[in-house]
């Protein structure tokens, strides 16, 4: 009998040994997402899941785990569907965060979605990294454990600014014709505020409401104004009519860019010539040029699978022959801060991971990464595409760009004779 | 029937918000599930006060929450500056949202109840449509903009407070919610409300003929639903999320998922839409966990399987079954 007491005795100290050894060195970084799979977001959402299992699967395989003191932890991806629903986005916080235990939370898409699981992660004190939430407002309501991945959408029309500052000097009469949402007014909020930095006149502004169908009173009023550039759009929709009713009332000016249309492989499908030239502001794009020689460079550290073996990856995952957009690279590039902020930390404190995101500069194939105080995303530029030849061309930044801008592009009366917009 | 027996059917109700209540503070992990199911709950009970008694759908009803969310919005980011008002500021919040659903039920109902089954339904459904194109259009209270005030809410309670108010006392206030919109539904129907809201959801014009005012009782289910909806709305959109955007609190969606617990539960019923609330939310929960991205696919059947096997709901099933036994009075 005090064989077998001594015996269980052993056995129990034996497995609480186990125990707290697990607790002091953890065998796997788990990372919770609530993500939107159904619901209106679901098209972003599956892009998000796929480029973080890709960057997961590359940071255990080839990265070989995250390093923690003398040891690689691999990390591990939990993930549930929000339905792109807030009730539900704030219930699976709660789960990830005291049933899976995970030691960072990946916001769900949207800002709203965002905005919705923030305070509950502030109150569970977990790291809370945003790469579906692009308004800055997020950043000023003070939250403490925030990161932003994505581009704030204030910062979406500087590229094509600056590009435009930088081949044409002397065009400076600009036009901000877009829609009336959240969305589209931050952007030109930031447009604005930049333009006027660089020079820029601003010779004409107004919105026009969602679900517009007739744009020509306000084309009309612009053509007026004798833009060199116009800046515009909102939604898939409006910026297709955008770009058609300015061919119908022939008004030409030197650069055209619209914000969510004309990236989108359908704008093409569905103007066909008369989109040649028109440019659009993306995050990111396939086919941009970042690299681990460019990052050396530009003296950033370079980490993560090229962008060949990052669509590789996200194939391999989402088993569907489809490309990776913005939406998967920026979810992917947030695993990679993830795991420079942990081994920065040396530790998966969120506390201390939030203090090394803040100090933490890199480059991956999504292009640069840093933070402000607030959290939010300051060291990513986002990539101009232009239409040309029926092919997306990536114009700028210097660093991502796979061909010159043509500039000044085709007048609507050439492309409506087969010219394409080629650059000179 | 005894004053305290026409109360019998509210300790079944509460003693399952209890339960909720007592199951979510003691058990880890359990806060924001249960905050998710009690929304349900609410949302529910408060749908059921009109739609139940009266046979009647409202599809405008997220309209209701939407100004209510709008409420306490604008009190919260229009009185920030008075620093005297402190945590006064909230409660002037929940008078706006009332007043700001009770004036706008008025408005619907003014013009929708003259109207009957598929007609009124048809008329009431452009009305969040209508009032989000009104703000977005008119751009009134910041437009499509919408406002974002986690900082104004710290600001008025200080960071911890707003951080406890936005994940654990908004919650309770949506319990509180639910609740009372319990009781009320009870007391009407154990009244004079109650009964002609009966008479008039079996047949409306020989409800009419025995000398029943149906429009005043109508009008007065519809106003209290819509009122407890905007409570709703300033609770569990405005503290809760501290943020508003047109399109997001005027979503028909919410309308559905309204009628969806409503139905399943047992509509006209008292507990109805605490078990359709239940059995919805906690469907959704752990779908969305075991087969993420295929919830709804297996949702939609299953909801029909249970509407075409209980067309009177599980509570109108089990009312049938407990009629004649101890339990009937506390199944209702």
């Amino acid at each position: 009998m005090k064989r077998s007491l001594v015996g269980i005795f052993v056995v129990f100290a034996f497995l609480l040994a186990g125990v707290s050894f697990a607790g002091a060195a953890p065998d796997k970084i788990v990372i919770g997402h609530p993500a939107c799979l159904s619901g209106k977001y679901a098209k972003a959402g599956e892009q998000a899941v796929g480029g973080i299992k890709a960057c997961v699967e590359w940071v255990n395989t080839t990265y070989g785990g995250v390093q923690v003191g003398d040891k690689k932890i691999p990390l591990k991806y939990k993930y549930y569907d929000c339905e792109s629903k807030k009730e539900v986005v704030t219930s699976l916080i709660g789960r990830l965060v005291s049933v899976d235990k995970v030691n960072v939370i990946f916001a769900p898409y949207s800002s709203g979605l965002t905005l919705r699981g923030a305070p509950v992660a502030e109150s569970r004190r977990i790291l809370y990294m945003d790469h579906g939430g692009a308004s800055n407002a997020i950043f000023r309501q003070g939250f403490r454990y925030i990161v932003q991945t994505i581009g704030p959408a204030t910062r979406y029309h500087e590229g094509t600014l600056d590009m435009i500052h930088k081949i044409a000097p002397n065009d400076k009469r600009l036009a901000l014709a877009y829609e009336d949402s959240e969305f589209a007014k931050m952007v030109m909020e930031g447009a604005r505020d930049h333009a006027k930095k660089l020079g820029f006149e601003i010779v004409f502004e107004r919105t026009y409401p969602k679900g517009v169908t007739d744009l020509t009173p306000l084309l009309s009023a612009l053509k007026v104004s004798k833009p060199d550039l116009v800046l515009g759009g909102g939604h898939f929709e409006d910026g297709q009519l955008f770009n058609r009713q300015m061919a119908d009332l022939n008004i030409d000016v030197n650069a055209l860019s619209l914000i969510a249309a004309a990236t989108l492989p359908a704008f093409y499908r569905a103007l066909t010539t008369m989109a040649e030239g028109v440019m659009g502001p993306s995050h990111w794009e396939f086919g941009v040029k970042y690299s681990a020689e460019q990052a050396k460079a530009t003296g950033l550290p370079w980490i993560g699978p090229s962008q060949d073996q990052f669509m590789a990856l996200f194939k391999k995952f989402t088993k569907k022959d489809m490309l990776p957009d913005y939406h998967a690279a920026e979810a992917g590039a947030q695993v990679l801060a993830y795991v420079l902020g942990v081994q920065k930390a040396g530790s998966m404190d969120s506390t201390k991971v939030r203090q090394a995101l803040g100090e933490l500069k890199f480059m991956s194939f999504y292009g640069g990464w840093k933070v402000d105080e607030s959290g939010m995303q300051v060291g990513h530029s986002m990539v101009d595409v232009q239409w040309q030849d029926g092919k997306r061309v990536i114009v700028w930044p210097e660093a991502a760009k796979t061909g010159k801008a043509c500039y000044p592009m085709p007048t609507f009366e050439e492309k409506a004779k087969d010219v394409k917009a080629i650059p000179k | 029937m005894k004053q305290t027996q026409k109360y019998f059917p509210l300790i079944p109700l509460f003693a399952a918000y209890l339960f909720m209540f007592l199951l979510a503070e003691n058990k880890e992990g359990m806060w924001q599930l249960m905050s998710m199911l009690l929304f349900y709950c609410a949302l529910g009970q408060a749908f059921n006060v009109f739609m139940g008694m009266t046979g009647y759908v409202d599809f405008g009803y997220v309209a209701f929450m939407g100004v209510g969310t709008y409420g306490m919005a604008l009190s919260i980011t229009r009185l920030v500056q008075y620093e005297f008002l402190g945590a006064w500021i909230l409660v002037i919040g929940f008078g706006l949202a009332m007043a700001m659903s009770t004036l706008l039920s008025m408005a619907v109902g003014a013009v929708a109840l003259r109207l009957r089954g598929a007609y009124f339904a048809i008329a009431t459904i452009g009305v969040n449509e209508g009032f989000r194109f009104l703000i977005e259009g008119a751009r009134i209270w910041n437009g499509s903009e919408g406002m974002i005030f986690t900082a104004d809410l710290n600001k008025i309670l200080g960071r911890e407070t707003a951080a406890a108010l936005c994940t654990y006392w908004a919650d309770i206030m949506v319990l509180a919610i639910a609740a009372l919109a319990g009781f009320v539904s009870l007391v009407y129907m154990r009244s004079k409300i109650g009964y002609a809201l009966t008479a008039l959801r079996e047949d409306e014009d020989a409800a009419k003929v025995m000398g029943i005012n149906v429009t005043k009782f109508k009008i007065i289910a519809f106003i209290t639903s819509a009122c407890l909806a905007g409570l709703l709305g300033a609770t569990a959109w405005a503290l809760k999320t501290p943020y508003v955007f047109p399109p997001e609190v005027f979503d028909i969606h919410y309308t559905i998922e309204a009628i969806i617990i409503v139905m399943l539960g047992g509509a006209g019923t008292l507990l109805g839409p605490l078990v359709g609330g239940l059995v919805y939310g906690i469907s959704k929960y752990y779908l969305s966990i075991f087969l993420p991205g295929f919830q709804l696919l297996i949702f939609a059947p299953v909801i029909l399987v249970i509407i075409v096997l209980f067309p009177e709901g599980i509570v109108g099933m089990l009312k049938a079954k407990t009629k004649g036994t101890g339990m009937e009075r506390f199944v209702i």
